[in-house]
């Protein structure tokens, strides 16, 4: 009877090991049906294995390049659509599918395609794919990209390859907004033939890739265009961006060989991925400051410009930067980095750090013994952005201002900042995908401040003024460095750093994070 | 039983009228989805004109009124994030997590059953201390933590299985292991306890004093009375596991309901989340009134 028993459960064990024995099995040596695959780039069969799989922390959201307002989705966009200008590596705006245009007057630009240009079902593009295009986000105000386009008046199409573009007012940034997330160029006669949503299911491009699939929060899949204009990209066969939002799973995958490329690694792991025989991570500043928007609002203490200059001179961004971050930031003391248009090279890579200064202007404002303020931050949103807070903390209670930090869940915090909730100071990162100076300096103006920091400066409201539809660049350009110099002596904001970008490469491939976080695979080559 | 059958099903309508209306208003409460879904550059007048074009600032009675005249055709709405309707999208990620959840059931049972008599049956020996110790242990253990051990040991070190995704039957193991093994160890106690009481009743004495050998008596007798708590747990660790892989899905990135619902009520994307509670309510009293059905089977004395 015991013998019995014994076996009836010695079966179960063993059929449990089967289970796993023949799982096991199947995971090597072969290339999934989602695109995984072995550590080594060469298949069993000898041949060289031309897959690129790239792990991002969270699922692109639609193919309607209009409505997602999301870097990781336009990651997988600017491989399979082309815009009318992009940026080179230095930031420059240069021609994609213009091939050349004139500015006929400050609301009118006419532009020419390329020749040769086709979609990926093999219709040639022309000026009306961009009327349709570009006429669809800036009149339509449900989309999510709306504000950024409905500068644009309408598209006049002159031929074939023709058109003019015009706007409402001058528009000194409309080649910002045309060169990034979002400017694709959609098939109208496809979208019109099939509808928006077959399109949605079955996009098509002129870019270097078009679409195989997308299984949802799991994997896209890329293959190259035969008939792309610049030439078929040979490099890869396939490109598959696999979704892995937890960080240790995705630095996993890396390490195992599962992945090429894995974003946003966080600092934690830099250790574990650069030790690691095969891997490395690559860093490149991104275009987003970190900063501490101060309240000016009568009665607080920060509405004093000598308690802000304190509270800057009391920060060591240094030590955030190279510490806290790991290395992982750039001081600053501008929201308009390098790569904009009108950044200012004083005001990057420096940082004001002079705790005795910090307590005399403290004193000149009436402030020796300090004062108690309370500082508002997301947890989790940013790199280290909870750790950040807590050493300002730290290093404020050295000047004698006792901050008292509140963390809120992202979603209350974004509540916080639409309701005008904010307390002394709060920690907020701002981005710039236009690249364009204008578009950060803007967040001096009054108007859009009142009851939010209620900050106010009249030579920056001049100059914004003044900038906003100035039509001559070098013109625009100092007025948008001059913003910068007041706001970096007048602390409005107390900027901290630039991030950087840190993405987990094996060394099988050759990757250079550019700082607008896209990834584009025909620029990535094999080793 | 037929009649008794239908009754539950009618059941059915009215509780999950109820859990959407509970779902709506705890989603209402939750704040305005439109902020979350612009940047964090985007001026209040954007906002305003996004949250006007979505109807969101209508009141909350012209909304749920709008909301039941959509659901009553099995229409949640369009999805923020997607831009697509959320019931296709939800019922999309469901064979996914049914096969996750199906899979670590099985794990469950396979270690449950044989611990859970084992240990019964050898009352206070090592076996026992093993199985209830072990119990504790894996019980105890945070499913996101369990998931990155195994993910260390098993795919970093030893490199047996991939470290996520969903394809094959491999990448399926070790998360399925990962939610199993915690089942395994409630369903064991259960078992065991319930064994240990069905051990000491008249009728296995009198098994025994007939002669019956000890391994039918323990897996014959007494095992089919024992499942009828086990029958409970399991069809309710069912349900819990097809709304509850929420954690295991993410540390796996696999692919179904459950990471698709966190991504939601982070985005507050009302439209999957209605949907993705509503499916999963569905499925709970599904697997209730199969519980029920089983208990008759397995207890012809029980009448309904």
């Amino acid at each position: 009877m015991k013998r019995k028993a014994f076996w009836g459960i010695f079966l179960f064990v063993i059929s449990a090991i089967l289970l796993v024995g023949c799982s096991g099995g199947t995971s090597t040596g072969e290339t999934t049906d989602n695109g995984q695959k072995e550590t080594d780039k060469t298949t069993d069969n000898g041949q060289v294995d031309k897959t690129l799989t790239i792990a991002v922390g969270s699922d692109m959201v639609s193919f309607d390049i209009h409505n997602h307002n999301n870097t990781s989705t336009e990651a997988v966009h600017v491989n399979m659509f082309n815009y009318l200008f992009k940026k080179d590596a230095s930031g420059n705006i240069i021609n994609e599918l213009v091939e050349e245009y004139e500015i006929i007057d400050d609301l009118t630009v006419e532009m020419k395609l390329r020749e040769g240009v086709t979609f990926h079902n093999g219709d040639p593009l022309t000026s009306e794919d961009v009327k349709f295009t570009l006429e669809r986000v800036a009149k339509d105000d449900k989309l999510k990209e709306y504000p950024n386009y409905k500068q644009i008046k309408e598209v006049q199409v002159i031929d074939e390859l023709t058109f003019r573009v015009v706007t409402h007012a001058p528009e000194p940034s409309l080649f910002h907004r045309l060169s990034r997330l979002g400017s694709g160029i959609l098939p109208k006669n496809y979208i019109e033939a099939n509808g928006f949503d077959h399109f949605l299911a079955n996009p098509i491009g002129t870019g270097p890739y078009q679409f195989k699939e997308w299984v949802r929060d799991d994997h896209i899949t890329l293959v190259p265009f035969e008939n792309y204009y610049n030439g078929k990209v040979e490099e890869w066969d396939e490109v598959v961006f696999r979704v892995i939002p937890e960080n240790s799973t995705r630095v996993s995958e890396l390490l195992t060989g599962g992945v090429d490329i894995a974003v946003n690694i966080p600092p934690a792991d830099w250790d574990r991925v650069n030790s690691n025989e095969g891997t490395a991570i690559v860093q490149e500043v991104s275009n987003r400051v970190i900063m501490l928007i101060m309240r000016a609002t009568e009665g607080l203490p920060t509405a004093d410009v000598r308690v802000r200059q304190a509270l800057d001179y009391a920060i060591d961004d240094g030590t955030l930067a190279d510490i806290v971050l790991k290395g992982g930031a750039v001081p600053t003391k501008t929201m308009v980095g390098p790569g904009n248009f009108g950044d200012n090279p004083d005001l990057y890579n420096t940082f004001n750090y002079d705790v005795e200064k910090a307590k005399a202007l403290l004193a000149e404002a009436g402030y020796a013994d300090g004062f108690e303020m309370t500082l508002q931050a997301p947890r989790g949103r940013y790199l280290q952005d909870a750790e950040v807070a807590e050493m300002i903390a730290g290093m404020l209670a050295a000047v004698n201002v006792k901050v008292n930090v509140e963390f809120l869940e992202w979603s209350n915090f974004v509540e916080m900042r639409n309701a005008n909730e904010n307390k002394e100071a709060y920690l907020l990162g701002l981005g710039n995908s236009m690249f364009d100076g204008a578009y950060s300096v803007d967040w001096y103006r009054a108007e859009r401040m009142a009851g939010h920091t209620d900050y106010k400066n009249d030579r920056i409201e001049e100059l914004l003024a003044a900038s906003a539809s100035n039509m001559n660049p070098e013109e625009r350009e100092k007025q948008i460095q001059e913003i910068s110099a007041i706001a970096a002596e007048e602390v409005p904001f107390i900027k901290l750093y630039q991030e950087k970008i840190n993405i987990g490469v094996s060394d099988k491939i050759d990757f250079a994070p550019t700082s607008d976080e896209m990834i584009n695979a025909a620029s990535i080559k094999r080793k | 039983m037929g009649k008794y059958l239908i009754r539950r099903l009618l059941q059915v309508i009215p509780v999950l009228f109820i859990i959407s209306f509970v779902v709506f208003c705890l989603v209402f409460v939750a704040g305005d989805p439109v902020a979350l879904m612009l940047p964090e550059d985007a001026s209040q007048e954007d906002i305003e004109q996004l949250r006007e074009s979505l109807g969101l600032n209508e009141p909350f009675h012209i909304q749920y009124f709008t909301y039941m005249v959509g659901l009553v055709q099995l229409d949640f709405g369009d999805s923020f994030r997607y831009n697509q309707s959320a019931l296709p999208i939800v019922l999309e990620r469901l064979p996914a997590t049914l096969e996750l959840a199906a899979a670590a059931m099985i794990i469950a049972i396979i270690i449950a059953i044989p611990f859970g008599i084992w240990s019964a049956t050898k009352k206070n020996s090592p076996v026992d201390f093993l199985a209830t110790g072990g119990s504790v242990l894996w019980k105890a253990m945070p499913n996101f933590w369990l998931g990155i051990m195994l993910i260390l040991l098993f795919s970093v070190t030893l490199g047996w299985f991939p470290v996520s995704g969903r394809g094959t039957l491999s990448h399926l193991v070790l998360p399925a292991i990962t939610l199993g093994t915690g089942i395994a160890a409630e369903m064991t106690r259960l078992i065991r306890s319930s064994m240990l009481e069905i051990l000491n009743q008249d009728y296995i004495r009198t098994a025994k004093s007939k002669g019956i050998r000890n391994f039918f008596v323990v897996n014959k007798h007494a095992f089919r009375n024992a499942l009828i708590p086990v029958v409970t747990i399991t069809a309710l660790q069912t349900s819990t596991l097809v709304g509850g892989t929420l954690v295991t899905e993410t540390v796996f990135s696999w692919p179904g309901l459950g990471q698709l619902l966190i991504q939601a009520v982070n985005t507050r994307d009302m439209a999957i989340v209605q949907a993705s509670v509503f499916v999963i309510a569905f499925i709970v009293i599904l697997m209730n009134l199969l519980a029920d059905i089983l208990y008759k089977i397995l207890d012809p004395r029980i009448k309904y």
